[in-house]
C-alpha cells in the first residue's frame, strides 16, 4: 500500500504556486501555548489569496520574518473559510526567535500550502488513534478538529498526548472540549511530573502499551520527535498494528519547500514534496533512516 | 565546414560585448574562472578546464531572489530577468551539467523561474577538449570531449582558428554578422582515457547502502566541502535575508540564495537538535548516493559529468572515480558470492 496521499508535485503542478514570492499576511493572534511556545495566527492580506488558501491537515507553509529568514511550519489549525492560518511556534532558532518578538499587526510572508497532508478520506469510518509528542501535537490538531467537525464520519477517537513536562503540553485549554466529544478518550502523560499531577507519568510508549487500544479498523497518526516516532511505531507493532495502519508526519529543515533546495531528502525522497506525511509502511522501507 | 580565425573570434567577442554580457575563462590569481570580458585578450583561450564550473553563470554562488522593502507596508519585488549572457570556452561536460540541472529546476513543477531565466538568457559557446585530462572521466558518465549536449555552438580548435558548428537557434543568433569562412577541415579527434570505471545503476547502488565501505571512505574526510563547491551538478542551496540599507522608517533587505552542501555537519539538523545525518560517513555517503542513485531516481540523469574537479580539490585524496570503481567491484564480489 502506498501513502494514498498524493505526491505533492501533482498539486504543485496543478496550482500556479509562487514559490519565490511569499504572500503577505498580518499577525492577528499571538498567545502563549506552552513554555516557550506560542500560537500565532496569520491572516493573508489579499482577500483573493485568503480565499484560495485551502489546505488539508498535515500540510505546512514557509513563514517569512522579513529580514531574518524563512522556516517551515506545520499548519496547526484546520482550514476554515476566512479562518486564518495558525502555527505553533517553539522558540528554538533564529526565525522562531524573531517571530516571538513580533506583535499583532506585524506583517509576515507565507508560501504554501506545501506538502501532501494526511489522507483523511482513508480514515473515514475508522477509529483514529492520535499520538502527539510535545509540539508534535500541533500538526495533529487539524486532524482532531476535522474529525470533530464531521464527527459521524469517523469512529472512536483516542488521543494520547505527551510532553516532557506539564508546561510543555500544547493546546491544554482545548482538552475539555475534546474530551466532551462523543466517543472520545484522551490520555495525557509527562516524563516528569510535579506533586499533585493527576495524569500519567512516563513515556507515551508506556502509556500506549498500558491502555492497549483496539487494533481492528483503526488508523494511527503520530507526530513528535524522531526518536518518539521510532519507539511509538515499535510499540504499535507490539500491540498488533500493521505498518499500513500507521501514519507519521516527519520534520526537516527546508529552504524551498518544493523539492529543489535539497535540504530535506531522506534517501531519494523529499520530505517537503513526498511528505511530510507518510504511511509507516513506506517509511520503514526507506533506504535512509529518519532517526 | 564553418571556420573562424582567431582574429575573427576576437572581433566576434568585441561585437557581442556591445549587446550582451560576454563571459569567458579568465586567469584570476592563478585560477581559471568564468568572468565577464570586454575584449578577447582578457580571456584565457588555452586552458584545460576551469577551476569553477560554468554553472556559476546560471546558478550563481550567491544571488538575490527577492528584494524586500520594509516600511509601514512590506513591498516585495522579485529579481529581474538577467540581461543576456554569451559564454565562451564552455567545456562540453559543463554544458551537460546544465541539462542535468534543468531536469530538477525546470523539469519538475513548479518551474524555478530564477533559474529558468538564467538559462533562457544564456548562450553557451563550447570549446571541444583536445584530450581527456588526468582526472577526466566524462565518457564514463555519458559525455564526450566533443559532446554537443547543452551547447548552442561548438568550437573545435584547428590550425589558425576553430571549426564552428551551430547547434541551436540561439547559436544562430550569436553568429549574426560574424565573418565565417567555409573551409575543408579535418576535425582532430580527442585523445580518450582508457580503463575508466563502470558506473552501476541506481538499483545496484541501493544494495550497498549499508556497506562498511562508506565508513572506511569517510575516515579521511574532513567535511571541508570543497568537492561540492567545485561541482557542476551540486545544486543544494541555502536561503537567507541580508540587510542592504536602512533609511528612516524603511529597511531594505535582499533574500539571497547561496550554494550549500549536504556534506556540511549541521546540514540536516532540525529544530531541537536532532540530526539524522550526524556522522561524516552518512553525509559523505549521501553525496555519492545523491549523484548516482537519488538524482537518477528522482530526475532521470545521474548527477555527475565526469569533470574530475572534486578529485583535484580534495585535500585528503577522496576520488570519485575510485568510488565508482569500488562500487563496481563490491557489486561483482556480491554477485560471485551469491
Amino acid at each position: 500500500m502506498t501513502s494514498g496521499s498524493k505526491n505533492s508535485y501533482e498539486t504543485l503542478a496543478s496550482k500556479d504556486l509562487d514559490f519565490i514570492l511569499p504572500a503577505l499576511g498580518t499577525i492577528t493572534l499571538m498567545q502563549d501555548l506552552a513554555d516557550n511556545i506560542k500560537l500565532v495566527r496569520v491572516e493573508l492580506d489579499d482577500p483573493a489569496a485568503r480565499k484560495n488558501f485551502v489546505f488539508e491537515p498535515g500540510q505546512f507553509t514557509e513563514v517569512s520574518v522579513f529580514g531574518v529568514g524563512e522556516s517551515p511550519f506545520g499548519l496547526a489549525g484546520a482550514w476554515q473559510p476566512e479562518g486564518g492560518l495558525e502555527f505553533a511556534v517553539n522558540r528554538v532558532g533564529t526565525v522562531t526567535d524573531a517571530l516571538f518578538r513580533l506583535d499583532l499587526g506585524d506583517q509576515v510572508g507565507i508560501r504554501g500550502p506545501l506538502g501532501n497532508g494526511f489522507p483523511m478520506h482513508l480514515y473515514r469510518g475508522k477509529d483514529v488513534l492520535v499520538l502527539g509528542g510535545g509540539i508534535g501535537g500541533a500538526p495533529l490538531r487539524p486532524i482532531i478538529q476535522t474529525i470533530f467537525k464531521n464527527r459521524k464520519d469517523y469512529g472512536k477517537v483516542t488521543i494520547l498526548w505527551a510532553a516532557r513536562t506539564p508546561g510543555l503540553l500544547v493546546f491544554t485549554e482545548e482538552y475539555d472540549d475534546w474530551c466532551a466529544q462523543p466517543d472520545t478518550l484522551m490520555h495525557i502523560t509527562v516524563d516528569q511530573a510535579p506533586d499533585g499531577w493527576t495524569h500519567e507519568v512516563g513515556l507515551i510508549t508506556t502509556l500506549l502499551e498500558k491502555i492497549k487500544p483496539p487494533v481492528e479498523n483503526t488508523v494511527t497518526v503520530t507526530c513528535g520527535p524522531p526518536i518518539m516516532i521510532k519507539f511509538a511505531m515499535m510499540s504499535l507493532e507490539k500491540l498488533g498494528f500493521a505498518p499500513e495502519q500507521n501514519w507519521v508526519t516527519l520534520e526537516a529543515k527546508m529552504k524551498c519547500g518544493i523539492g529543489k533546495c535539497g535540504r530535506c531528502n531522506l534517501g531519494e525522497k523529499f520530505i517537503c514534496v513526498d511528505g511530510p506525511v507518510f504511511c509507516f509502511s513506506e517509511v520503514r522501507e526507506f533506504l535512509e533512516s529518519f532517526v | 565546414m564553418k571556420f573562424i580565425s582567431y582574429k575573427t573570434r576576437d572581433q566576434w567577442v568585441k561585437n557581442l560585448s556591445a549587446k550582451a554580457r560576454v563571459v569567458a575563462p579568465v586567469d584570476s590569481k592563478g585560477k581559471i574562472i568564468y568572468k565577464q570580458i570586454n575584449s578577447a585578450d582578457e580571456a584565457v583561450w588555452n586552458f584545460e578546464k576551469t577551476d569553477l564550473p560554468a554553472k556559476t553563470w546560471y546558478f550563481p554562488m550567491t544571488e538575490p531572489i527577492l528584494y524586500i522593502e520594509q516600511g509601514k507596508q512590506t513591498k516585495l519585488t522579485e529579481a529581474p530577468v538577467p540581461s543576456p549572457v554569451v559564454m565562451f570556452g564552455v567545456r562540453p561536460c559543463d554544458a551537460r551539467s546544465g541539462l542535468i540541472l534543468d531536469e530538477l529546476f525546470i523539469g519538475k513543477p513548479p518551474i524555478d523561474r530564477q533559474y529558468a531565466n538564467h538559462r533562457e538568457t544564456l548562450t553557451m559557446i563550447g570549446l571541444a577538449c583536445s584530450e581527456m585530462w588526468e582526472t577526466c572521466f566524462c565518457t564514463a558518465v555519458g559525455g564526450a570531449p566533443d559532446s554537443h549536449d547543452g551547447l548552442d555552438i561548438l568550437l573545435t580548435e584547428v590550425e589558425g582558428g576553430y571549426a564552428l558548428e551551430v547547434l541551436t537557434e540561439k547559436g544562430n543568433k550569436a553568429i549574426d554578422g560574424v565573418a565565417i569562412e567555409e573551409k575543408d577541415l579535418k576535425i582532430p579527434e580527442a585523445t580518450l582515457r582508457e580503463g575508466l570505471p563502470v558506473v552501476r545503476n541506481s538499483k545496484e547502488w541501493s544494495t550497498l547502502f549499508n556497506d562498511l565501505y562508506w565508513k572506511e571512505l569517510s575516515n579521511s574526510c574532513i567535511s571541508c566541502r570543497a568537492c561540492a563547491f567545485v561541482c557542476p551538478t551540486c545544486r543544494c542551496y541555502d536561503v537567507r535575508d541580508e540587510l542592504v540599507t536602512i533609511k528612516p522608517g524603511v529597511k531594505n533587505y535582499e533574500r539571497l540564495r547561496a550554494w550549500d552542501t549536504c556534506t556540511m555537519a549541521g546540514y540536516r539538523r532540525i529544530a531541537g537538535g536532532h540530526n539524522p545525518r550526524e556522522t561524516t560517513e552518512k553525509r559523505l555517503r549521501n553525496r555519492f548516493y545523491c549523484k548516482f542513485m537519488y538524482y537518477p531516481e528522482d530526475f532521470g540523469p545521474i548527477a555527475c559529468i565526469g569533470c574530475g574537479r572534486c578529485i583535484e580539490v580534495c585535500p585528503v585524496g577522496i576520488n570519485i572515480q575510485e568510488i565508482i570503481a569500488q562500487v563496481d567491484h563490491l557489486l561483482d564480489t556480491a554477485a560471485v558470492k551469491a
